[in-house]
């Protein structure tokens, strides 16, 4: 059976997301060793000074282009892959989703100015007072208001759908891909008002000063769910891809697959507090019912990680794979997006582990911005989502561009290079914070640091010598693959898994939106409505900006 | 709609009703810590103007430092600021062991960071609010405080340090 | 409608009862660690 044709100027609408990604990935991994040679005592910031003016420039490089832009857009053009693919049908409105995507891309270009003239260099967390140049705030709005307009493609390219076939189930990749998109769009909400309402206006000029902590709370009502959006496209292509690709699984449970991505809409965005635990200005009561709502989203992913692995073991059984772990070797490992999807979740275990220790409320004076959370964050999303996006471009790029990948064998060493990288590095990060090692900080300069901490400095640089050399052939098989002559010659199959268990038996009610996102947002107003009434009421604008970098 | 019962396999029901029960013992745990043995997340304390707190004569913040409110007890006012060189007022108290001390810690220009090494004080400072929390110190030695919220390009030699004396 | 193979049915995920186990302890021993971290340095109130 023929696969579904997705148009060439679609193909080369999502690759074009591709692209942005890559090059923002390329400079942003730049920095990501520097920071952590730094730590190890070879600081190359002193020779970078024309160009990047200190260590919290570079990691502002980093953050921002890392963790935002490379995400965001390497996730805009696989959801809408997902949507076209899953769907089997064209967008809607084509030229809703571009004027989307080119709303992200200047956006990115606005911010970037005041980036990498030392306007901003307000790290991706951007906390007031510390004020930034008015360019980068513009240049943030436009890429959150972009991707909410690609979102609102996305949403009409479904509704067109759902009118040519009313009784059919959702097929998972699109249904997941929407809910993503929905998730986002609901959450984004809280920064977007952080911007609109106190910081914009303040960096033009327009208002003398701001509220701190309710800047954070808005900031943090996005800034966990952001964690989501990140993550979720991973689980998508765990979920339904992965199976496949390892050795021809079937995806196990199509009803808890879809019923997680219900809860992680759900409960993705009123738990935001869990990033503020230790703030002054919201009461411990609300901290504590948003850490057993934190609890309550690890247990969507309990599910995801079960039904992953059992999706990958009846490949693998399928395939002569014997015993209670020796199945693993029967998985697909010389592909590369197989090695890549499946090292990121392995990782991804620790990081869940990590994350789950940051949510447990008091357990957080213990980590609380040391370095132990970059480290975890390292594993989550520098690796399980990243990691798992390289596999994913490892096909995708051949996809979309009918180039064959190049050296497949690279792409393999990549990914274990990441792998093996990501371990030192975090594993030694992890630790360091629980000595006391602060996050966010060129230790090799700090004053207070003991010489216990001298090795595990020594290892994040190594850690970080061996992501960059990891980084460096991704961006090599990227570029060698579009630039290559060999051609594949039938178009490469998308690798879907089945369900299975007989979608048409997928209860109807997790078919259907209303309800969910009506008790989402209930969800939002009541775990939030209190503290943000109080914030807002009493609300102090007594901060003037500063500009002390 | 009869069809449509959910169906979840057995080893997955099991392992979901596993997770719930393991979550539920992570929460009894956290919660015998905090409600149980005192160890707590800051709380609203008070509002303070940034712009003002570490200048005018009412404020304690203007002039920070220890106040001894009983035997063995004591307030710790502390300032935080980048301007001018990134630093905490005071940089350094001396207490004997077995004292408790209340920390009152503000800032009068960005967001800082404030955690005692060694101990369970690590809380956010933010300007417009102040953060307290309450540290028992038994062991002698020297603790030292530093910030952990970026708050510019000296945020990284921001710390002071509290001694115990025997 | 997916076709169901035999072995589909008779397929019991022992090998991600294993994979999770692991996973498990893991969780319990790290966490119990920091938990402990917690305790040792006393109260904040």
């Amino acid at each position: 059976m023929k696969q579904y044709q997705v148009s060439t100027a679609e193909k080369k609408f999502i690759g074009s997301h591709l692209l942005v990604a890559i090059l923002a990935l390329a400079v942003g991994s730049l920095f990501g060793p520097l920071q952590a040679f730094e730590h190890a005592g070879w600081d190359f910031y002193p020779y970078l000074r024309p160009l990047i003016k200190s260590y919290y420039q570079g990691l502002t490089v980093h953050g921002v282009l890392n963790a935002l832009v490379w995400t965001t857009f390497f996730i805009m053009g696989f959801l809408t892959f997902n949507v076209i693919f899953g769907l089997k049908r064209p967008l809607k409105n084509p030229v809703l989703n571009k004027v989307g995507f080119w709303m992200m891309v200047v956006g990115v270009v606005t911010a970037a100015v005041p980036i990498l003239t030392n306007q901003a260099t307000v790290l991706f967390t951007f906390y007031p007072p510390l004020k930034a140049n008015w360019a980068f705030y513009v240049g943030l709005t436009l890429v959150v208001v972009g991707s909410w307009v690609e979102g609102w493609g996305l949403f009409t390219t479904y509704l067109a759908w759902r009118k040519e076939n009313a009784n059919e189930r959702t097929p998972f990749i699109a249904f997941a891909s929407l809910i993503t998109t929905l998730l986002w769009q609901i959450c984004t909400l809280g920064v977007a008002t952080e911007i609109l309402t106190m910081l914009l206006p303040w960096s033009l000029g327009l208002i003398e000063g701001v509220d701190p902590q309710l800047a954070r709370t808005y900031f943090w009502f996005t800034g966990h769910p952001l964690v989501y959006f990140w993550l979720l496209p991973a689980y998508i292509s765990w979920y339904a891809f992965l199976p496949k690709q390892a050795g021809n699984g079937k995806m196990f449970s199509d009803t808890l697959a879809r019923l997680a991505f219900w809860i992680f809409l759900i409960l993705s965005t009123p738990l935001g507090f869990h990033h503020q635990y230790v703030d002054p200005g919201v009461p411990p009561a609300w901290k504590f019912i948003h850490s057993m709502l934190t609890f309550g989203v690890f247990f969507p992913s309990m599910m995801t990680a079960f039904t992953v692995v059992a999706s990958l073991e009846h490949g693998a059984r399928k395939n002569g794979g014997k015993g209670a772990l020796a199945w693993i070797g029967k998985l697909n490992w010389s592909d590369p997006s197989v090695a890549a999807q499946l090292l990121a979740g392995i990782l991804f275990f620790f990081g869940g582990i990590g994350g789950l220790a940051n949510a447990s409320y008091n357990i957080n004076l213990v980590l609380h911005n040391t370095a132990f959370i970059p480290g975890h964050f390292h594993l989550t999303v520098a690796t399980g989502v990243t990691l798992s996006f390289m596999g994913i471009s490892y096909w995708l790029l051949p996809y979309l561009t009918g180039k064959k990948l190049w050296q497949p064998k690279w792409a393999t060493i990549q990914a274990w290079a990441w792998f093996v990288g990501m371990i030192i590095f975090s594993n030694s990060m992890h630790v360091l914070g629980l000595l006391g090692a602060p996050r966010r900080v060129p230790l090799n300069l700090a004053p207070y640091v003991p010489a216990e901490w001298n090795s595990r400095l020594i290892q994040v640089g190594i850690g970080g010598a061996i992501l960059f050399f990891s980084g460096f052939i991704y961006l090599l098989v990227m570029l060698k693959t579009a630039l290559n002559k060999e051609t594949v010659e039938t178009e490469v199959e998308v690798p879907v898994a089945e369900s299975l268990q007989d979608v048409s038996l997928t209860p109807e009610w997790l078919d259907r939106w209303a309800p969910w996102i009506y008790g989402t947002l209930a969800l939002i107003v009541v775990v939030y409505g209190p503290v943000l009434f109080d914030l807002i009421k009493n609300i102090s604008l007594t901060s003037p900006g500063f500009r002390v970098w | 709609m009869s069809t449509q019962k959910m169906h979840i396999d057995v080893y997955e029901r099991n392992w979901l009703i596993f997770s719930a029960i393991l979550l539920v013992l992570f929460a009894t745990a956290v919660s015998v810590a905090a409600f149980g043995m005192g160890i707590q997340v800051p709380a609203p304390e008070q509002r303070v103007d940034p712009r003002t707190v570490a200048t005018d004569p009412s404020s304690p913040w203007s002039n920070p430092g220890l106040r001894e409110i009983a035997p063995g007890k004591y307030d710790a006012y502390i300032l935080a600021h980048a301007i001018p060189n990134w630093e905490y007022l005071p940089k350094e108290l001396t207490v004997p062991a077995g004292s408790v001390v209340t920390f009152y810690v503000t800032s009068s220009d960005v967001q800082h960071g404030f955690k005692i090494q060694n101990t369970n004080a690590n809380f956010m400072v933010i300007p417009g609010q102040v953060s307290k929390l309450t540290i028992h110190f038994d062991k002698p030695g020297t603790y030292n405080y530093i910030c952990t919220e970026y708050c510019g390009s000296g945020h990284g030699v921001m710390y002071g340090a509290i001694t115990v004396t025997p | 409608m997916a076709k169901k193979d035999k072995e589909d049915d008779e397929f019991r995920p022992t090998g991600t009862i294993a994979v999770l186990a692991i996973f498990v302890v893991t969780l319990i021993a790290i966490w119990a660690t920091i938990y402990v971290i917690l305790v040792q340095r006393g109260g904040t109130l």
